[in-house]
């Protein structure tokens, strides 16, 4: 990097009205902007797991604000989405007067934005954004969205709404443009979904960053009656990634389930939390981790079901496991229930291990070569978790991915 | 009559809930200064160097907040610490403890007698001690133990007799008053509790018993445990605490610091049955050597409220730890407990077993940290945690966290939460059995794990606990 005095536009008033206005945006959202950027030096960096002497990833001492460029947020967008699916660019949604009504409905409605400083950060500087709406009774194809950042930061909001008997599964890729220069470089996402009576919604999510990238995602969705809603949260790039994936089961016999699937190496350091709220009678989660950490990578893991008071007949699992490559490698883990209803089957359980020696030695016994064999037994690890997603493209991408990694 | 037999026909009730008049010889004003820290000291007739470990202590303790924001803690704001009573001496005149019941004052002998301690003494145990409000005043050990070496004194007195091992141990490496808040109160106004010292390979073979009893309102009890296991040996060491229920609160908060040397192995069971105004806040702690073994067994069934982990540091080469925790929460009670397991050395293995029940709005948490340090080569551990919920008031949170830097280890944690099998419930009623006598008998098949491991005394008495809890509360 140059020794030349980088210009940080302010984070302030005047910047964020600015946003606003060079995009004509409605009254209330500027409001929510400003609401968001006033709350800012109030709120706390997101929740980190602490235990004594030791702080499982540390936020506070980053500067984000530093690494914030609100006129530097470029990047290239794709959508692909049959005529079914309403998926148009976020501020596009706002000159169609009834879009415009549903995203007033629903933005900030299931991730407030003054939940922390990063997710008020967010919303007050955000220039990019999606917005899926699927209609009742309209069994939507795959809609894929791909974010490709080439600006130093970057804050993208998506919004998914679809409504009775709906059908619709998205899958989002974020990566780093060819071209874009190496030095450090935020990303945030928002993603909120609020899921019809007996809608279904497969969210998957494959993130690609290069390793200078800070990378800080949210994603919350909220169950109607017999909704289904089902994420896949993918992990390979960025230098630091702190992601929270979570689901309110609000609607009576409504279903999540959270998969995630990470490949740490280098330096990387992955925090990542799935977080289930049983808030209704009959609801049913499954939360499923594998991971994979190499070199000096560290991954933190945090898993919270949480059933309450009023959540009678609740099935709430949750499985993580994390594969040690590496003697350098660091995995935490904690997975937790909150438990306030007994009428509840709940578990989890969490194993952190290497290769195990036995199936090593029997690849080895067909006279497959030490590595080939260790690399296969890393595939097969993921298997588990690939075979949750239902988008080809993903799965592959993932395959290849993980592949490219260990070759 | 057995003592087996002898414990059931007694009323378990009856047996913790009888008060006493309180007749003390030396009461401390309420609250912490500097000042009550050195009439305390003074009144044992303490060597300077304990005077200035307890000033530091509170120091220490002055400075360090209160714990409250770790998530889903226990409500400690009822707690006011200045309005506890930190010490009384009860009025005995054979200071450190007498070696004849019949010598004790009636009211003190009388106490002990109802909660079955003599009894159990000439039945089951090597040794016995007797801590009424601050101070031990019984302590018996069968002479061929004392012939081997072995020292099971209270603690006041150790500081006196064996000051050298004292002055090494006590609260340096294993848990230093700055450990936590309550460890650095717990340093300041210590007072009682056990001192035991094993020779080089020598196995006390019958289990060392130490009781507390807390017969006062508005007290604390601040007893300090050290054990020293040297090479080669074994012991098991059983506490029991009871106290009956005021409408103030009282603190207990014990400090237990063991050390496990080359392959010796040392039990360490508590049953707990504080009265449900008392806030049991303790900090336990083990430090184990090379190839030798800690095995911590504790029922949490009085209390408030409890925050208690017992922790293995694991620094030999092969050491072992082993948990097995019961806690049962009731009507107004949390109990926030678990296991701290650090691995810093290769071949170092773990198990932690617990088991918790929550009915009529009591709360149980398994908090739990195992932590295995880089080059902690080839070691183990796995937990397993089940509890069971009676009812739709009642919480039951688990919360571990593991921290591995190590790659060639093996840890599995494993948890599953739920209610009374109805299914099972029925089984029982159709072979004859009443809703209650099913409830029961399933949960004492739960928690058959942990009984298994105390002495009989102990497991009938863990039992009984149980069943009082239970008694026509279900439905």
């Amino acid at each position: 990097m140059s020794g030349a005095t980088r210009f940080h536009a302010g984070i302030d008033v005047e910047t964020v009205e600015r946003i606003a206005e060079e995009r004509n945006e409605p009254k209330w959202l500027r409001a929510k902007r400003l609401d968001a950027l006033e709350a800012l030096s109030d709120l706390d960096y997101p929740d980190v797991i602490q235990t004594p002497g030791r702080t499982w990833t540390n936020l506070a001492d980053l500067d984000f604000e530093a690494l914030v460029e609100p006129f530097d947020q470029t990047e290239e967008k794709d959508w692909v989405a049959d005529d079914q699916a309403t998926v148009v660019p976020f501020h596009e949604a706002l000159n169609d007067a009834d879009l415009e009504a549903l995203v007033k409905e629903h933005f900030g409605s299931v991730v407030d934005p003054e939940e922390n400083r990063l997710t008020a950060l967010s919303t007050a500087l955000f220039t990019t954004g999606t917005v899926i709406y699927v209609p009742s009774n309209v069994d939507a194809e795959d809609v894929k969205i791909r974010t490709t950042m080439n600006g130093t930061s970057l804050f993208n909001y998506t919004l998914v709404v679809t409504d009775q008997n709906a059908s619709v599964t998205i899958l989002e890729r974020q990566d780093t443009g060819a071209d874009a220069a190496t030095e450090e470089r935020y990303y945030s996402g928002i993603v909120e979904a609020a899921v019809g009576e007996n809608a279904y919604v497969q969210y998957g999510s494959l993130q690609d960053f290069d390793q200078s990238t800070y990378n800080y995602t949210l994603k919350r969705g909220v169950t109607d009656t017999y909704a289904t809603l089902n994420w896949i949260e993918g992990n390979i790039g960025s230098q630091l990634t702190k992601t929270g994936v979570s689901t309110l089961l609000e609607g009576e016999s409504s279903e999540t389930k959270i998969v995630g699937a990470f490949f740490g190496h280098e330096d990387q350091h992955f925090d990542l939390d799935s977080k289930v709220w049983h808030r209704a009678e009959h609801t049913t989660a499954d939360l499923v981790t594998r991971g994979v950490i190499d070199d000096e990578a560290r991954s933190v893991y945090e898993g919270v079901q949480d059933v309450g008071r009023d959540a009678w007949d609740t099935s709430s699992y949750q499985r993580e496991n994390t594969l040690m490559l590496s003697d350098e490698s660091e995995a935490d883990a904690s997975p937790k229930l909150i438990i306030n209803n007994h009428d509840t089957e709940a578990s989890h359980s969490a194993t952190v291990g290497q290769i195990d020696q036995e199936d090593l030695f029997y690849m080895e016994g067909r006279a497959i070569p030490e590595q080939a064999a260790k690399n296969m037994l890393v595939e097969g690890f993921f298997v588990p978790v690939l075979e949750e997603v239902e988008v080809d493209e993903l799965r592959e991408d993932l395959e290849e991915r993980i592949h490219e990694r260990l070759h | 009559m057995s003592s087996e037999e002898n414990l059931q026909e007694t009323d378990t009730e009856a047996r913790f809930e009888f008060k006493k008049e309180q007749h003390s010889a030396f009461q401390s004003e309420k609250g912490l200064t500097e000042e009550t820290i050195r009439l305390i000291s003074e009144d044992k007739d303490e060597p300077d160097w304990m005077l200035e470990r307890r000033l530091r202590a509170l120091k220490q303790y002055k400075k360090m907040p209160m714990p409250t924001d770790w998530p889903g803690q226990p409500d400690l704001s009822e707690l006011d610490v200045e309005e506890i009573v930190p010490y009384i001496r009860p009025d005995v005149e054979t200071r450190g403890g007498a070696e004849n019941w019949e010598d004790l004052p009636d009211e003190i002998q009388d106490t002990f007698e109802k909660l079955g301690i003599p009894e159990a003494e000439r039945e089951a145990l090597s040794g016995v001690g007797a801590q009424y409000e601050s101070e031990v005043v019984y302590q018996n050990m069968q002479e061929r133990w004392e012939e081997k070496g072995v020292v099971f004194c209270n603690m006041d007195e150790a500081v006196q007799e064996h000051e050298e091992l004292v002055k090494q141990h006590f609260m340096t490496k294993c848990v230093p008053a700055s450990d936590n808040k309550f460890a650095a109160l717990h340093g300041a106004v210590w007072s009682g509790g056990s001192f035991v010292y094993i020779p080089e390979d020598v196995t006390v073979e019958m289990p060392v018993q130490a009781y507390f009893r807390m017969n006062s309102e508005g007290m604390g009890q601040f007893e300090h445990t050290l054990i020293i296991a040297e090479e080669g040996s074994e012991v098991h060491y059983i506490e029991g605490c009871s106290a009956p229920k005021y409408g103030t609160h009282n603190l207990h908060s014990g400090g237990v610091e063991v050390f496990v040397k080359e392959d010796a192995h040392v039990q360490y069971s508590t049953v707990q049955n504080w009265s449900k105004n008392t806030f049991n806040l303790n900090t336990k702690r083990a430090i184990v050597e090379e190839n030798g073994t800690m095995e911590w067994v504790s029922g949490s069934m009085g209390s408030k409220a409890t925050m208690l982990y017992p922790c293995s540091i694991l620094k030999g080469r092969g050491a072992t730890d082993n948990h097995i925790t019961i806690a049962f929460a009731g009507e107004g009670q949390d109990i926030d407990t678990g296991a701290k397991v650090y691995h810093n050395a290769p071949d170092t293995k773990s198990t932690i077993e617990s088991k918790s029940i929550s009915k009529d709005g009591g709360r149980t948490n398994y908090r739990g940290l195992v932590h295995i340090a880089d080059g902690a080569e080839d070691s183990s551990t796995s937990v397993e945690c089940d509890a069971l919920m009676f009812d739709n008031e009642s919480t039951s949170d688990t919360m571990p966290y593991m921290e591995i830097n190590e790659s060639k280890v093996d840890v599995a944690h494993e948890a599953t939460v739920g209610k009374i099998g109805d299914e099972d419930v029925f089984y029982l009623q159709s072979r004859g059995l009443d809703d209650d006598d099913a409830k029961q008998m399933i949960v004492a098949g739960f928690i058959e794990p942990i009984t298994e491991e105390l002495p009989i005394e102990y497991a009938v008495e863990l039992n009984r606990l149980i069943e009082l809890e239970m008694e026509g509360s279900l439905g």
